[in-house]
């Protein structure tokens, strides 16, 4: 892959409006910056080269690279990517019971990276109104504020980019599976700065098939219900399949049928729908709503997630082999969905003059086979 | 005491073309003069302002061009002689008053000087006062070089008494901007009395009240407006300044006016033509003097029109021996039409040295080719050219970065109308390219307005527009209040930098003194717009992020017109001038150069003067003699390598 | 100094240089103290839309005889004065000829492309050596150097003026000149406005 400067990733990226505002580009420079879910481009700069098109996970990015970089094996285009063990997982019992979304795996695991210097700075997601804002907590504490999910985009790289710049190191991030792309990408060095030292010491990838756009999401709600009222928005697992609201004293529910115009452009093109280049992957547990899914991609995650489970903040156990089996199927189908809205569109492989993606026959004839 | 009140016997002093009109003035016995700034007439209500005192003058700056004249026009309805005083873009404003007052005549003489701007050097066009003479039906001088600049004003106020009606007097950039010798004559004992008589019958010129009645009764007042200039015609045929120059019958003759009457001077002269080309320099240029033509026009075979931007003389002169063509014969012409003369761009002797040469077939050339090739050669190397920017501290730059930044983050296409002032440049990279319309003052806020009006037919993209603190008491109140009224959502940006600053910090109602330095009522632009019913917020333009975010607020706020108030003094003012608030310096080790995470925002974007980049050493540092301490760009460095201390 | 006579009628002088550096009050100085002698003087200034950061220049047209126009030929300047190297390249490209006079200061003030980094503003030195091969007799003064060591950038336009006065080619002298000067300015200001006249006098 050819890196490029900010002007072509303004060009193929935001102005093609497959940019997902995960905040890999910006407070890198002055010229990206996020407001209200989305990615603004201020001024143009003229390097040829830069950081922002070399992170960002929307541009040709090289998956068959970044698969050799974390496992030292091609990419094969499996529905859920590298993994070491698939679990069923849920907070161990040292946690007081505290506001988790399904089982609290992200956050218990968070919790202990912090409590146990496995991280020292942890980038996780908050809200101020509806909007996602990004933090880097260090306090274990602190982790239990940012616990929700979040159904709109965040620029949480953003403040991932600001954290290095000021010095942190060890840090854990919480992704959606663009950003454990990005994050991939800067752990790569792709400038080939030096002195360089990977920031991360623990991504936590999330399952994702896809976010709302912050604007259009919080225009929908204005209309039907008083948005400073909100406490809490849920999708929960399927079979359900409705938005739930919470308001003081009451709950309302959208169909995810009226849910789903509000959703990107972008998120069509993805291919990734358990976060392949995190090192574990945390998602909801179908069918069982106080349970999660845990995917242990590499080494660090996984001494990381024994220690855990050693020391009892988190209690795993083996995935059934149907859930596997339907986790793959859903996987396999986001792949399949996006690989084939990209070939309509010319994305594959530069047809039409820009990639979002670059593989070779072999294994988006997989893929499409699975 | 000013030299321009001198009463010395023979006393002569070197003035500008607008410093003599304003000595003619002043010899003219003038009571009241009125106007509105703008490049180059400004200094003529300056000047006044300085011997009102002494002269017993009454001066304003008034709040736009048409109150300008109406103001005058009360002075001479009272018995006064009165001036308004405007740019060529400002007849245009004037012009709907104009119309009236040339027909309901004027009592004490009145003149409407106009300072026309050839090239448009200071302007955004170079538009053709000219014309309006035609239009208004008012009679129109122009003086040829300073002395006559001052001569000619006190012949204009009797020849306005004589017809009663307002006389047009042009000068150019090139005369009101100029300097030359200029002798005095005696300064008028003063000791006018106003008093406006209106109980005569209507019509009556001396004391009926003044009426403009065209639409009623046409033959009452055009019948007699037309007689005025006829009369008018007839005093121009034995105009003293109307001059000719040259042999009793010259191969070619120029027919010129104004500053062009210098350049063919030179040029004649500098080909040793002075015995085959002869000038006739007019002064009065419309309603033309036929006889005095017809007379010149006979004696030469050839005639060149050397006048600036439209071909007026070319036009009406040909019309003259069109209709003289059985008695003179026809005749050869060269001018703008024949290509002998550009049409557009103000003139200068080389380019009536290149008209002769062409027409006489007389080599000329003003340096060896050689050596301005060579030289010409060396700047294009050594001489990068100076393209326009705001002053080092302006508040408009800080001002449109944050606007700019505003838009960007809004991301729903928005964009702003751009107005008339320092600003202007708010369509240019020094304002980064942040503007998308420009017209005539004023209209970026009626342009906003309707394009506010158009969601209806799908447009979604956010509307705003600026103005400076001047243009919004001279235009942009009436538009304000429309998109008030028609509840046009858009984003006013009030530039306010304490001053008409682009021409010279001339007050506005807004200001808290007059420019005869008299303390006035100061209008509060913040509580008008209240009142007026707009959504107000005001920031301090070098607070950048404060004026971003309330920027975006407003953009987001759907209802209704919204004003942002940039409140921040014109560096050059004499509130800021020559003070420093922070020392500024450049940390180099800090200094991320064109590495990515930078690229040079400072000198690259921002593009303040006072930055230097340093191409060697590969990091930014300050000009300290340019630099004025304004810290702005401390905060628009990513890396904290821009460093400001307060200077206490 | 001693009373100088016109080399040619009209003599042509211009002084250039960047808005803000006092081009206007040097022309209209020298102008005033030429008139006041005799002179048909006529100046014309040409100045952008910008109060600042813009060429300006000036054309003083000097005369016994006739009111000259305000803008001088190409190619007929005497004398150019310039505050701003680039400037005084760019003026003598139009109206310099071999036997045209030029004194310019040497200190280079960047227009905002160069600022930008859209292009490059060479070095000075190398600026000069390069005209003194197609104007030999052209030269650079270290004004505002001089300036700043009297304590204010400001005076480069006075300084300039001394200069040119030692050149004894336009006929005014100190006395003209501090008389003048005193008319225009605040009396506190006279005598640093005289050091920088004599400043200038002794710099070429």
């Amino acid at each position: 892959m050819n890196n490029f400067g900010a002007n072509k990733l303004a060009e193929r990226v935001i102005q093609a409006e497959l940019c997902s505002g995960c905040g890999a580009c910006i407070d890198l420079c002055p010229y990206f910056r996020s407001y209200r879910g989305k990615t603004a481009y201020l001024f143009p700069c003229t390097r040829e080269e830069g950081r922002c098109f070399a992170y960002c996970p929307k541009v040709e990015v090289d998956l068959d690279g970044i698969s050799r970089f974390l496992f030292a094996k091609p990419y094969d285009g499996h529905p859920l990517g590298n993994w070491r063990s698939i679990h069923v997982a849920r907070a161990g019992t040292r946690l007081k019971r505290q506001p988790f979304q399904s089982g609290g795996t992200v956050s218990a695991l968070m919790y202990f990276a912090l409590r146990s210097g496995c991280i020292r700075g942890a980038i996780l997601t908050g809200r101020k109104g509806l909007l996602p804002v990004p933090q880097l907590v260090t306090r274990p504490a602190g982790v239990w504020r940012h616990s929700l999910s979040k159904y709109t985009a965040a620029p949480t790289l953003a403040t991932l980019n600001r954290a290095v710049t000021a010095g942190h190191e060890a840090l854990g991030v919480v992704a959606t599976p663009c950003q454990a792309t990005a994050v991939a990408q800067m752990r790569m060095n792709p400038l080939q700065k030096s002195p360089f030292q990977d920031p991360t010491a623990l991504v936590i990838g999330l399952f994702c098939t896809w976010a709302l756009d912050f604007r259009k999401f919080e225009a929908f709600l204005a209309e039907r219900v008083p948005l400073q009222d909100i406490v809490k928005v849920d999708i929960p697992p399927p079979p359900a399949s409705v938005l739930e609201v919470y308001l003081p004293g009451e709950k309302r529910e959208f169909p995810l049928n009226e849910i789903r115009p509000l959703v990107p452009d972008t998120c069509g093109y993805c291919l990734d729908m358990t976060s392949e280049f995190a090192d574990v992957s945390v998602g909801v547990l179908e069918g069982q709503p106080d349970l999660n899914t845990l995917i242990v991609r590499t080494q660090r995650g996984e001494e990381i997630v024994r220690e855990a489970q050693r020391q009892e903040y988190l209690i795993i156990e083996d995935m059934p082999g149907e859930n596997r089996e339907h986790l793959e199927w859903a996987a396999g189908n986001k792949k399949q969905r996006g690989i084939r809205r990209c070939m309509e569109t010319g994305r594959l492989n530069g047809e039409a003059g820009t990639a979002c993606l670059r593989l070779t026959a072999e294994v988006t004839d997989r893929i499409l086979e699975n | 005491m000013s030299y321009l009140i001198d009463e010395g016997k023979n006393a002569s002093h070197l003035l500008m073309g607008n410093e003599a009109i304003v000595r003619g003035s002043l010899e003219a016995g003038i009571n009241v003069a009125a106007g509105y700034p703008g490049t180059p007439s400004s200094e003529i209500i300056e000047c006044f302002s300085q011997v009102a005192k002494e002269r017993n003058l009454y001066v304003e700056w008034s709040t736009n061009e048409k109150v300008a004249v109406e103001v005058a026009a009360a002075a001479s309805f009272a018995g006064l002689r009165s001036l308004c005083v405007m740019k060529q873009n400002g007849v245009n404003v004037a012009s709907d008053f104009l119309l009236h007052l040339a027909s309901s005549g004027t009592r004490g003489g009145m003149l409407l000087v106009t300072c026309d701007d050839p090239g448009a050097l200071s302007s955004v066009n170079e538009g053709e006062s000219r014309l309006f003479a035609q239009l208004l039906e008012i009679p129109l001088l122009e003086p040829g070089d300073f002395q006559e600049a001052k001569d000619i004003i006190p012949w204009a106020f009797a020849l306005s008494e004589k017809i009663r009606n307002i006389v047009m007097v042009r000068s150019v950039t090139r005369l009101s901007h100029a300097s030359g010798n200029v002798r005095f004559g005696p300064l008028p004992a003063t000791a006018a009395k106003a008093e406006f008589h209106y109980s005569g019958p209507l019509l009556d010129p001396d004391t009926g009240p003044m009426i403009a009645m065209i639409v009623a009764a046409p033959e009452a007042q055009h019948g007699p407006q037309q007689e005025k200039m006829k009369r008018a015609a007839e005093i121009f045929e034995t105009c003293p300044f109307n001059t000719y120059t040259g042999p009793a019958a010259p191969e070619l003759l120029i027919v010129t006016s104004s500053a062009c009457s210098l350049y063919s001077r030179e040029a004649v002269s500098i080909l040793g033509l002075t015995e085959r080309v002869g000038i006739l320099k007019l002064a009065t240029t419309w309603p033309l003097p036929q006889r005095l033509l017809k007379k010149h026009l006979a004696a030469a075979p050839q005639i060149l029109f050397v006048e600036e931007v439209a071909p007026t003389l070319e036009d009406h002169v040909k019309v003259v021996a069109a209709e003289a063509g059985a008695e003179i014969g026809g005749k050869i012409f060269f001018g703008k039409k024949s290509g002998h003369l550009p049409s557009l761009g103000e003139l200068n002797p080389d380019l009536v040295l290149a008209a002769l040469s062409r027409i006489f077939a007389v080599p000329y050339e003003g340096a060896p080719a050689a050596f301005s090739g060579a030289v010409k050669a060396l700047a294009a190397r050594y001489a990068p050219p100076r393209g326009m920017t705001f002053c080092p501290g302006c508040p408009h730059r800080a001002s449109y970065w944050s606007i700019n930044n505003a838009v960007k983050l809004d991301g729903r296409g928005g964009f702003v109308c751009g107005d008339i002032g320092c600003y202007v440049m708010g369509t240019m990279a020094a304002g980064f390219n942040t503007c998308k319309t420009l017209h005539a003052m004023g209209s970026a806020s009626g342009i906003a307005s309707g394009f506010g009006k158009l969601k209806q037919f799908g447009m979604g993209q956010p509307v705003m527009a600026v103005c400076g603190d001047s243009t919004f008491f001279h235009a942009a109140m009436p538009a304000l209040a429309n998109a008030i009224h028609q509840r046009s959502p858009f984003t006013l940006m009030l530039m306010d930098n304490r001053g008409t600053a682009m021409t010279g910090f001339q007050p506005h109602p807004g200001s808290p003194t007059n420019v005869l330095g008299d303390t006035v009522p100061a209008l509060d632009m913040e509580k008008i717009c209240r009142a007026m019913g707009a959504k107000v917020e005001v920031s301090d333009p070098f607070n950048l992020e404060k004026t971003r975010q309330k920027l975006n607020h407003l953009m987001e706020y759907a209802d209704g017109a919204k004003v942002l108030i940039l409140r921040r003094a014109c560096a050059l003012s004499p509130e800021r001038r020559g003070k420093k608030d922070y020392e500024v310096t450049v940390d180099e080790s800090r200094c991320r150069g064109e590495d990515c995470g930078c690229n040079r925002i400072c000198t690259r974007i921002f593009g303040c003067p006072g930055l230097i980049w340093d191409g060697e050493k590969k990091v930014s540092r300050i000009d300290e003699i340019i630099c004025v301490g304004c810290g702005v760009c401390a905060d628009i460095c990513p890396a904290g390598a821009i460093v400001r201390k307060e200077i206490a | 100094m001693s009373e100088v006579k016109l080399a040619k009628d009209p003599y042509n002088v211009i002084i250039t240089g960047v808005g803000g550096q006092g081009n206007v009050l040097a022309s209209r100085l020298l102008g005033g103290m030429l008139a006041k002698k005799g002179f048909i003087v006529t100046i014309g200034e040409t100045f952008g839309a910008s109060q600042r950061g813009g060429s300006v220049m000036s054309h003083l047209r000097i005369s016994r005889e006739v009111l000259a126009s305000p803008q001088i030929p190409k190619g007929r300047a005497d004398v150019i004065v310039s505050l701003e190297p680039a400037e005084a390249l760019r003026v003598l490209a139009l109206y310099g000829n071999p036997d045209t006079i030029l004194l310019t200061n040497n200190h280079p003030i960047y227009p905002v492309g160069v600022i930008k980094g859209d292009m490059v503003y060479p070095p000075v030195a190398e600026m000069e050596a390069a005209v003194k091969e197609v104007l030999p007799a052209a030269r650079f003064i270290a004004a505002t150097a001089r300036a700043l060591a009297l304590g204010n950038s400001i005076l480069v336009n006075i300084i300039m003026l001394g200069a040119l006065g030692r050149l004894n080619v336009v006929p005014f002298n100190r006395e003209e000149f501090k008389e003048a000067i005193a008319a225009r300015l605040a009396a506190g200001q006279l005598a640093i406005n005289l050091q920088a006249f004599d400043a200038g006098y002794g710099m070429v």
